[in-house]
């Protein structure tokens, strides 16, 4: 399936993409709730998709029995209400009218519809978020079932939730869709943990706020400045005191990526996007952030940038 | 568009069960049946009451039930998924309909027996009714559709209610003008004169609010399915 751009005020809020789906794999995305709902606009074909969007409700005052009768009867399905009601798990409250259910169960219910989709494809949003474990079990069981004729995407906020059943994760925001390798990142920390576990405290930077400690691992920190004789580590827009000295900092950071780019700054090399050229003998790094950040770099480190860089 | 008898009676039983268990709504079965008693003991000296009954009947039962069922699946986000399954909009009108046809219908009949009513001629009566029961359902239709919740679905019923129930008394309260004549031809004007004919009519008689009603009918019928289809590839 294939999303169309969407602009907000002049910036790229939704970039275009395609997603490719097939049977046997079910798609999560991780996403915010703005993006979410942009994205199930452009779902509107019902020949092709069935979406069950999060505030879906359900016939209050249908017990459970009759709702899936009802459900059966109206899809033209052949499958007789007993074992349906069987394979759902029913049993116990299929007379118990929707309204008395718990909140759990109700949602439970109201998911059933995507089992009665004739489309080839099923977008649910947030599908897991109400439920309770043992019924997150059962859905999980259902969509696991279904996904073998089905294509199956599941538009979630919560990366927790989109791995309880899905086989592929995405995460998508204004820069694009980025795959996420959760099973081979998880087998890559078991082995870096084993190789150095002396080495892991060491390369933590501890700094200090309102007399706490907090440490932060180097690929969080943006740089590192020397303010009027202190050091600032900036990580995501707010800064720290350091009580380790500049030259001690490189040498700590040096296999982490760091660069000492200006007498009084440290960058974190993964963070930069641009090199920035104000004149022949001025020079600034641009990080991508986020926030318009814009590090100076001195003239006589711009040879030893190059060289790190391959440029 | 292909048409399902098994959808639509699919339809039909989950909104008998629905409606029968929501008293709420419910309850308005027993207005004509209430208004026929309050009209019984008054006698047959008081002029207008059945076409009074009728129409208001109309109103408050057919018209306000079409609404609150379309407007209460309206809410529940309920209407959109009965879409995607393979119902089409007239699988879903017309399950819904025929619930609020049958009702109608029947508390009509049961209030035109308490009151005693024999008509002039019965089967233009029928005819009549029974336009006028499709015309108030399409009515109720478009009401449901312009209304999100429950609740303004019963407010927005009140507009209609005094656009179609006014007409008869309106001689009545604003005096004989020759523009209220332009009134001669609503729907509710013309039931009137169906339910009052006296016994020695013509074919005439019967012939022209019988076709002034059914154009009603057919284009608020139109009306209805078209905004349905509109409103609901909005959302």
């Amino acid at each position: 399936m294939q999303f169309q751009p969407i602009y907000e005020n002049g910036e790229l809020f939704l970039p275009k993409f395609e997603l490719h789906m097939s049977f046997n794999q079910s798609i999560g995305m991780i996403t915010d709730l703005r993006r979410k709902q942009l994205l199930l606009n452009q779902l509107a074909d019902h020949n092709q998709y069935y979406v069950l969007r999060a505030g879906q409700n359900e016939y209050m005052r249908l017990t459970v029995e009759e709702l899936i009768a009802f459900l059966i009867r109206v899809t033209e399905r052949n499958e007789r209400v007993a074992s349906l009601m069987d394979y759902f798990d029913l049993r116990e409250v299929r007379k118990n009218k929707i309204k008395d259910l718990t909140s759990s169960k109700r949602m439970y219910v109201t998911l059933l519809r995507v089992f009665f989709a004739h489309q080839p494809a099923l977008v649910l949003e947030e599908p897991y978020f109400y439920l309770e474990e043992q019924d997150r079990r059962q859905f999980k069981r259902i969509l696991d079932d279904l996904s073998k004729e089905k294509q199956i995407l599941i538009l979630t906020s919560n990366l927790e939730d989109a791995m309880i059943s899905c086989d592929a994760i995405y995460r998508l925001n204004e820069l694009g869709l980025h795959p996420l390798d959760i099973r081979d990142s998880d087998e890559d920390k078991q082995e870096v943990q084993k190789q150095d576990e002396a080495n892991i405290t060491l390369k933590k930077i501890s700094t200090k706020r309102k007399d706490k400690i907090i440490l932060f691992s180097p690929p969080e920190i943006d740089f590192i400045e020397s303010l009027n004789g202190s050091i600032l580590v900036h990580v995501g827009g707010e800064n720290y005191d350091c009580a380790l000295t500049l030259t001690e900092l490189e040498q700590r950071l040096l296999n982490s990526g760091f660069f000492r780019c200006h007498r009084s700054y440290i960058v974190n090399l993964q963070k930069v996007r641009e090199i920035i050229t104000w004149t022949k003998n001025s020079y600034s790094l641009r990080l991508n952030t986020g926030k318009e950040i814009v590090v100076p770099l001195s003239r006589s480190k711009l040879q030893e940038l190059k060289a790190l860089l391959h440029i | 568009m292909s048409i399902s008898l098994r959808r639509a009676r699919a339809i039909f039983v989950k909104d008998y069960k629905e409606f029968s268990r929501n008293y709420a709504i419910s309850i308005s079965l027993i207005v004509p049946i209430l208004f026929a008693f309050l009209f019984r003991s008054a006698g047959p000296s008081l002029p207008g009451a059945i076409g009074f009954l009728f129409n208001i009947s109309l109103v408050l039962l057919t018209c306000l039930v079409q609404a609150c069922l379309i407007a209460e699946e309206k809410e529940r986000n309920t209407l959109r998924t009965l879409m995607m399954t393979p119902a089409t909009t007239l699988d879903v009108l017309i399950g819904k309909s025929a619930l609020v046809f049958v009702l109608s219908a029947l508390a009509l009949a049961i209030a035109s027996y308490v009151m005693g009513y024999e008509p002039a001629s019965l089967w233009a009566v029928v005819a009549a009714v029974v336009l006028s029961i499709i015309l108030y359902i399409a009515v109720g239709t478009i009401c449901g559709l312009f209304s999100k919740t429950l609740l303004e679905a019963s407010l927005s019923v009140i507009p209609a209610a005094m656009v179609f129930t006014a007409p008869p008394v309106a001689p009545l309260l604003f005096g004989d003008y020759p523009i209220l004549k332009v009134l001669d031809y609503t729907p509710s004007i013309q039931l009137v004169q169906l339910l009052e004919l006296p016994p020695g009519f013509m074919t005439g008689d019967i012939l022209k609010p019988l076709l002034i009603i059914s154009a009603w009918t057919v284009v608020f019928s139109i009306i209805s399915v078209v905004l349905y289809q509109r409103r609901l590839k909005d959302e």
